[in-house]
């Protein structure tokens, strides 16, 4: 008896050691690391900064981490503990629920140093929220270099509520969008080039008469109304804005707030849909198909996808070629079509420290180290030389290894002009940019940074009723349209559109007087 | 009355003393319940502030029941809470009733191959993921390429497009459901059948009992405690239907939305663009206080009838 009372206790005590060391390995105690750092009393980096202490740094970006990242990891290691006195662990979300990673990340309260912005990730709601730590008087101090680096009107581009809060890039590019196109389809059925939406859809109709098989247009849920909508009508500025709780503003007059949903040109618009429908230009499958547009052009199963920005058409023809060497993608920029094109917006790509980082120093100063070290940015953004990449006679960057592709840690945000290298066949997509170059004008869409707090039921209300109602009129699946868009309409209503509609209104109305736009 | 309850109280403590070893045994069972099922309902206050990262949990603003309004703001909520509890009725009765039978019949199966081998089949649906059983679904019904509709077409018929006709996946639904879970079912029943001592059945036989008195006099009451535990489990779930069988099918196609949205999809697809902590604990709380209310009734109704039954 007394042996088993023994053997109790000592599971027990077992258990409750496992017990507390799980909780506490939880919050990792800043300065730890324990034995080997703590020693070098009193060291500091090349800017003043106080690295007496060996940390760790938790870094995020969104994407799947490539293969060879434990070995990016280790060299960069190697040299940041030289500069910084510190280790940085990568970290990758994936791309299969990162939303919702993003949400946890940022609301958990786990250690996390740096982490990727854009505004598809609600940067501006974020930082609003005051997710983010505000880095006007970390920058001057700990990064002078990239202060100095990324231009003044960037900073400003970036500040939410008067308060820098993510580091922009600063490379210009843009994600305008654009037609994709089977250009030795056409070129076979001697059709026009899908420059304006009446050649569209002579060529959609040529494909589908010579082409049975195919279906013309590459569509999987609502991936082409955007740019339906981008094409046809000249204010949706950054590709992924779109209409707003279905309010059209134009970009050369953007007070002028009108009403899209339900108005006539939408009508209209929702009549094209149906026809090209009708017509067997988009598959009846579109709101349930697996396939990506992407993968429908690829694969020779559709022959026009709307809206992909032109570094993106780049690599979707080198990858169709890589299997179907005789076919070739044309690309068509709507911005000739509108006359402007805006360059990306700074928000597009950044890095910010969440306010849940215990070494926010160290990890500005990390981050500077990326951007403005050409050792460190080549090789987060190419790999090791040598082994994964080698930068041929014409200065051209050339892949040798699929374990770690060009800027294949998804580097997007730390791009620096200078150190960049391309690809020989980006050629094409910088001739499009140069042309876009002449025609460039300020993006004043992103800089908004909406509060929807006033209505966030009516908003997530109003989500359930565009999915249910509008979406299938947007793709041409519902019989009778004008009927459609009636109870869209009034469903609409119900949940709070007027109320959202009109607080929004107040908002961008309100932005563009701070802003100083018109 | 006093007395009783402090004289009731030192027994606890007696108690304790006395087999102070076995609380001791259960003290693993009664933390792993604190740290993981307790302790963080201190989370359910996020459904009445307005989180900001800032102050967190406990400093942002208290703002009541503001969170809850997404809710009813459509005027689905009504519609939603039928539907969850429609699906989840028919799952629970035909998934048990078709169980219980199949369990019946396997048992009666005499050849031992032929009925490990019919098990078993039942038995792997249970592993396909809902991921698959949307791909399965989908090659099966899609319009244009979909094994259905090319037959259709091959015996010159009008094809059917089943994905803008929302009253079919009434019946799909339940049916790839009742293709997942049936086996699995089945052999938890089939496991209490095998437990009923051979005696009842051979006293039977004396008797002149046939097979289907034998069935329903001896196995049916016996397998009635499995399925009335079974049955409280599901009910407590019942709010929380499925959500990957429902959002694996049906996904954001809205013209099936009217017959198949469950409140985890609606409260999924309208959390989706505002990622609100606050919204997602206020809807979460309500499909957890309403299982508990569920389970709460159906099992005083089970204890008046019969208590032994009852779980608590």
């Amino acid at each position: 008896m007394r042996r088993n009372i023994k053997l109790v206790a000592a599971f027990l005590a077992v258990m409750l050691i496992l017990l507390t060391g799980c909780m506490g390995g939880g919050k990792s105690e800043p300065g730890g690391g324990g034995s080997g750092g703590g020693g070098s009393g009193g060291r500091t980096s090349a800017s003043g900064l106080d690295i007496s202490q060996r940390v760790e740094l938790q870094f995020y970006m969104l994407g799947d981490a490539p293969v060879d990242l434990p070995l990016i990891e280790a060299e960069i290691n190697k040299m940041l503990v030289e500069d910084l006195n510190a280790t940085v662990k990568f970290n990758f979300t994936t791309w299969t629920d990162w939303e919702q990673k993003y949400r946890l990340l940022l609301t958990s309260g786990q250690p996390v140093d740096l982490i990727f912005t854009a505004e598809w990730t609600q940067y501006q709601a974020y930082a609003k929220n005051g997710a983010f730590l505000a880095l006007d008087d970390l920058l001057p101090k700990v990064a002078p270099k990239l202060y100095a680096f990324v231009p003044q009107e960037m900073w400003d581009a970036v500040r939410i509520d008067g308060k820098i809060q993510t580091v922009p890039a600063t490379w210009k590019e843009y994600v305008t969008f654009g037609n994709v196109w089977r250009e030795d389809l056409r070129e076979k059925y001697n059709l026009p080039i899908p420059d304006s939406l009446e050649n569209v859809e002579k060529y959609l109709a040529g494909i589908k008469q010579n082409e049975p098989d195919m279906i013309p247009l590459a569509a999987n849920g609502l991936f082409h109304t955007p740019g339906y909508y981008d094409f046809k009508y000249e204010p949706a500025g950054v590709a992924s804005y779109g209409f707003p709780y279905g309010l059209y503003i134009p970009y050369d007059d953007p007070s002028n707030v009108q009403q899209f949903w339900g108005s006539e040109r939408h009508l209209e618009d929702l009549l094209v849909m149906k026809r090209w429908m009708d017509n067997g230009y988009i598959s009846r499958n579109v709101l349930t198909t697996q396939d990506t547009a992407h993968t429908m052009l690829v694969t020779g199963k559709s022959a026009l996808m709307m809206g992909d920005n032109p570094n993106r058409w780049n690599s979707t023809n080198q990858d169709m070629k890589s299997t179907h060497p005789d076919w070739e993608l044309g690309y068509y920029p709507y911005p000739l079509k509108k006359g402007y094109a805006t360059p990306v917006h700074p928000i597009h790509n950044g890095f910010a420290i969440p306010i849940s980082s215990q070494n926010p120093e160290r990890a500005l100063a990390f981050y500077e180290l990326m951007v403005t070290d050409k050792r460190y940015n080549w090789l987060t953004q190419y790999g090791i030389e040598g082994t994964h990449f080698q930068v041929t006679e014409d200065g051209y960057y050339e892949g040798l290894s699929d374990s770690f592709k060009r800027e294949g840690m998804n580097g997007w945000a730390w791009r620096n002009p200078e150190y960049m290298l391309f690809d020989e066949s980006f050629e094409a997509v910088n001739e499009i940019f140069h042309e876009l170059d002449k025609i460039a004008k300020p993006d004043i869409f992103t800089g908004f940074a909406e509060d929807w707090t006033p209505y966030q039921a009516e908003r997530a209300a109003l989500e359930q009723v565009r999915q249910q109602y509008l979406h299938p009129l947007e793709v041409g699946l519902v019989d009778d349209v004008e009927a459609g868009l009636r109870t869209f309409m009034e469903k609409a209503k119900e949940a709070g559109l007027e109320t959202i509609q009109k607080s929004y209104t107040e908002q961008w109305l309100n932005y563009l007087k701070e802003a100083g736009i018109q | 009355m006093r007395a009783r309850a402090m004289s009731r109280r030192r027994g606890f403590w007696h108690e304790v003393r006395k087999n102070w070893v076995m609380f001791l045994m259960l003290l693993p069972t009664l933390l792993f319940f604190l740290i993981n099922s307790y302790v963080p309902m201190v989370g359910i206050y996020f459904a009445f502030t307005r989180y900001n990262f800032a102050d967190g949990l406990f400093g942002s603003p208290f703002v009541g029941f503001e969170n809850f309004r997404f809710l009813w703001q459509s005027g689905k909520l009504i519609q939603l809470t039928l539907n969850t509890i429609g699906y989840n009725l028919a799952f629970i009765v035909l998934g048990h009733t078709l169980a219980i039978v199949c369990a019946i019949l396997l048992s009666e199966i005499g050849a031992r191959f032929f009925k490990k081998l019919a098990q078993s089949i039942m038995f792997l649906p249970y592993f396909v993921s809902f991921v698959l059983i949307n791909v399965i679904a989908y090659n099966l019904l899609n319009y244009d390429t979909g094994f259905i509709n090319s037959l259709l077409v091959r015996w010159g018929m009008e094809k059917l497009d089943f994905y803008s006709i929302s009253w079919i996946w009434v019946f799909l639904i339940i049916f790839f459901y009742l293709w997942k879970y049936l086996g699995y079912y089945a052999v938890i029943y089939l496991a209490v059948i095998t437990g009923i001592s051979d005696e009842y059945f051979e006293a039977a036989k004396i008797d002149g009992a046939n097979i289907f008195q034998r069935i329903w006099y001896i196995t049916v009451p016996m397998l009635r405690p499995t399925f009335i535990i079974l049955l409280l489990f599901s009910l407590g779930s019942i709010m929380k239907g499925q959500f990957e069988l429902f959002y694996q099918l049906v996904g954001n196609n809205g013209l099936l939305f009217n017959a198949t949205d469950i409140l985890d999809t609606y409260v999924y697809r309208s959390i989706k663009v505002t990622f609100d902590i606050g919204m997602a604990t206020a809807a979460g709380l309500y499909q957890s206080l309403f299982g508990f209310v569920l389970i709460m009734t159906v099992n005083y109704i089970i204890r008046k009838v019969n208590e032994d039954y009852a779980l608590f």
